[in-house]
C-alpha cells in the first residue's frame, strides 16, 4: 500500500506536483490560442525538433565537454527556430504549412538520434530516448521549479498585455491587419511561445505528452465557453484537476506519470464530448416537444 | 481641392507579379453606394485587397482620403465574406463588434469606456443589440453578417467595403442588411462599396454599378449597361442566361 504521507513529504515527488501545476496554467494558457487558431500541428512539429536539441546537447557535452550546453538549451535552440521557420509569411507563400511540419518533424527526430548515436558514453550517459519522449518527473530539482516558474510568468505577463492583439489575430488576420496589427509580428510571437511552453514541458511530460497537455483541457473547455477568457480560466482548471488526479493515480499504482496524464485527459476528453452529444440531444427533444 | 474617399489610377494588380486586374481606374465619390458586379475570377477581391492595402498594387495608385493605403485603410470598415471566419472560435457578438475599435493605442488588455459606448452604437445600428452576449456559432448567416457589419460600423468609417455580404441569405435577410446600410449611407455620408452578385438589389439599393472583369467599367446610374454584360461575357448567369461560367483569374474571386 503507499505511504501518502511518506510520499508526499518527498522533495522530489514535491517538485513534481509544483512543476506540474506550474505548466498545467501554462500549458492551458497558450493551448487556449493554439486550439482556436488550429495550429495543434504545428505545436506537434515544433515540440517533437526538440529532440534534436537535446541529442545536440548530449553530444556537445560527451564530445566537446561543453557542459554548460544543457539539454533544455538545446531543445529550447531547435524549438524556437522551428517556430520561426514555420511562422514565417515568406516560407507559407512558398511551401504548404503541414509540409512544413513534416519536414520539421522529421528531421529533428533525425538529428536527435544522429547526435544521441554520436555521443560519448565513457563520458556521461545521457537519458534515455524514454526519458526525453516521455519526461522525467520524478527527477525535477528545486531550480527547475524556479526556472519553470519564471518563464511561465514572463509568458504569463506577456499574454495578459496582448490579449486582444492575439484573440484578434488569431480569430480574423486580415481585420488584424486593417487594425495597424503586424500580424506576421503577432504569429512570430506565438509561436515562440509555444516553443518556451514545448521545451518546459518536454522536461516534465516528455514531448510526446506535449499535445496532450495543451490540447486536451483547451478542447474540453471550447465544448462549453462562450468566450476566450472563459475558456482560458476552465482549461486550466480541468487541466490542474485531472493532471493532479493523473499524477495520484501514477503514484498508487506506479504507472509513468506522463503516460498517465495522457490518459487521464483523454479518457476525460471522451466523457466530454459524450456528455455533449447527449445534453444537445436533450436540449432538442426538449425544444421540439 | 477635396480629396475622393477613394481614387484609384491606372491600377494593375495581381499576386507574385501575375496581374488579376489592369489598368483599373475608379473614383468613390462622398455617400456614394457603388455595387461592384462581375464573374467569378473577374478580380473583385483582388481589387478589394489593393485598396485595404492587403496586396501591393503592381503599378498604378490607390488613395483613401489622399492617403496611400498602408495608412489610409485605418478609415475603411471591412466586412468579409461570413466564410472567411471560424464560426467555432469561443467569442460572443459584443467582442466581434469591439475588435472594430481596436486601434494602435499601446498594450491595453481591456477596452474603454468609449470603445464600449460605441460598439453599444453600432450593435444598436446593425441590430444585433438582442444577442450580444450569443456566441457566434450559435448565430444564422444572417446574423453573423450583421455581426460583421457591426463591427465595421463601429468606429464610424468614412467608407464601408462589403465582400459579398448577402451571399446564401435569404430575401429577408437580404432586404434587412441593404435597409441597414442604405440607413449608413442617408445618415452618416458613409461612401459604400459592396461586391455583389445580387441583381434583384442594384435596381433598388444602390446608387452606381461597376462590373469588373479584369478590366473595370463604371456606370454613374444603378443600371447594368450592354457594355457590362459584354465584359462579364456570359458568366454571370443572373445577367444573361447562357452556358456555364469559364472564367480564370483569382480563386478568391
Amino acid at each position: 500500500m503507499t505511504d501518502w504521507a511518506l510520499m508526499l513529504s518527498s522533495s522530489l515527488i514535491q517538485n513534481m506536483f509544483i512543476c506540474t501545476a506550474i505548466c498545467c496554467i501554462l500549458a492551458a494558457v497558450i493551448g487556449t490560442f493554439v486550439v482556436v487558431k488550429r495550429i495543434v500541428f504545428v505545436t506537434g512539429g515544433i515540440a517533437h525538433t526538440t529532440f534534436g536539441g537535446v541529442g545536440l546537447a548530449f553530444y556537445l557535452q560527451s564530445n566537446f565537454l561543453m557542459m554548460w550546453f544543457k539539454p533544455m538549451l538545446g531543445a529550447a535552440i531547435f524549438a524556437v527556430s522551428a517556430a520561426v521557420i514555420m511562422a514565417s509569411p515568406k516560407v507559407s507563400r512558398m511551401l504548404r504549412e503541414d509540409s512544413v511540419i513534416g519536414v520539421l518533424w522529421s528531421v529533428g527526430m533525425a538529428l536527435g538520434v544522429i547526435f544521441m548515436h554520436y555521443v560519448d558514453t565513457s563520458v556521461i550517459t545521457p537519458a534515455g530516448y524514454e526519458t526525453v519522449l516521455f519526461g522525467s518527473m520524478v527527477f525535477l530539482t528545486r531550480p527547475d521549479v524556479y526556472l519553470i516558474a519564471a518563464v511561465t510568468s514572463a509568458i504569463l505577463i506577456l499574454v495578459a498585455l496582448l490579449f486582444r492583439d492575439l484573440q484578434l489575430t488569431t480569430f480574423d488576420e486580415t481585420q488584424a491587419k486593417l487594425s495597424g496589427i503586424n500580424v506576421t509580428a503577432m504569429n512570430v510571437i506565438l509561436y515562440v511561445m509555444v516553443a518556451i511552453t514545448c521545451v518546459l514541458m518536454a522536461n516534465l511530460i516528455g514531448i510526446i505528452m506535449i499535445i496532450a497537455l495543451m490540447t486536451i483541457p483547451p478542447a474540453m473547455a471550447n465544448m462549453f465557453c462562450n468566450d476566450l477568457k472563459e475558456m482560458i480560466i476552465s482549461a486550466t482548471v480541468i487541466s490542474l484537476c485531472l493532471t493532479m488526479l493523473a499524477l495520484l493515480i501514477s503514484i498508487a499504482t506506479d504507472i509513468p506519470p506522463g503516460a498517465t496524464v495522457a490518459i487521464v485527459l483523454g479518457v476525460s476528453f471522451m466523457i466530454s464530448v459524450i456528455a455533449r452529444s447527449v445534453s444537445g440531444k436533450l436540449a432538442a427533444g426538449r425544444i421540439s416537444a | 481641392m477635396t480629396s475622393k474617399p477613394i481614387e484609384i489610377k491606372n491600377l494593375t494588380s495581381g499576386y507574385d507579379g501575375v496581374p488579376v486586374i489592369e489598368n483599373v481606374n475608379l473614383e468613390l465619390r462622398d455617400s456614394d453606394f457603388l455595387a461592384v458586379i462581375g464573374p467569378n475570377g473577374g478580380g473583385k477581391t483582388t481589387l478589394f485587397k489593393t485598396i485595404l492595402g492587403l496586396i501591393d498594387p503592381i503599378s498604378g495608385e490607390v488613395r483613401i482620403n489622399g492617403l496611400p493605403p498602408s495608412k489610409g485603410s485605418k478609415q475603411i470598415g471591412y466586412v468579409p465574406q461570413k466564410e472567411r471566419t471560424d464560426p467555432a472560435y469561443p467569442i460572443r457578438v459584443e467582442d466581434v463588434v469591439l475588435m472594430g475599435l481596436r486601434g494602435r493605442k499601446g498594450l491595453r488588455p481591456t477596452y474603454s469606456a468609449d470603445a464600449r459606448e460605441a460598439a453599444e452604437r453600432a450593435m444598436e445600428y446593425a441590430e444585433v443589440l438582442s444577442f450580444r452576449r450569443s456566441r457566434i456559432s450559435e448565430l444564422s448567416g444572417g446574423q453573423l453578417q450583421r455581426v460583421f457589419l457591426a463591427r465595421a460600423l463601429a468606429p464610424e468609417p468614412p467608407i464601408l467595403m462589403l465582400d459579398e455580404p448577402t451571399a446564401s441569405l435569404d430575401p429577408n435577410m437580404k432586404d434587412c442588411t441593404y435597409d441597414i446600410l442604405r440607413k449608413v449611407n442617408r445618415e452618416r455620408g458613409t461612401a459604400i462599396v459592396i461586391i455583389t452578385h445580387d441583381m434583384s438589389s442594384i435596381s433598388h439599393d444602390v446608387k452606381r454599378v461597376a462590373c469588373m472583369n479584369r478590366r473595370l467599367i463604371v456606370n454613374d446610374a444603378p443600371e447594368v449597361t450592354k457594355e457590362m454584360l459584354e465584359l462579364s461575357l456570359h458568366c454571370i448567369p443572373e445577367l444573361v442566361h447562357m452556358g456555364p461560367c469559364n472564367c480564370g483569374g483569382d480563386k478568391d474571386d
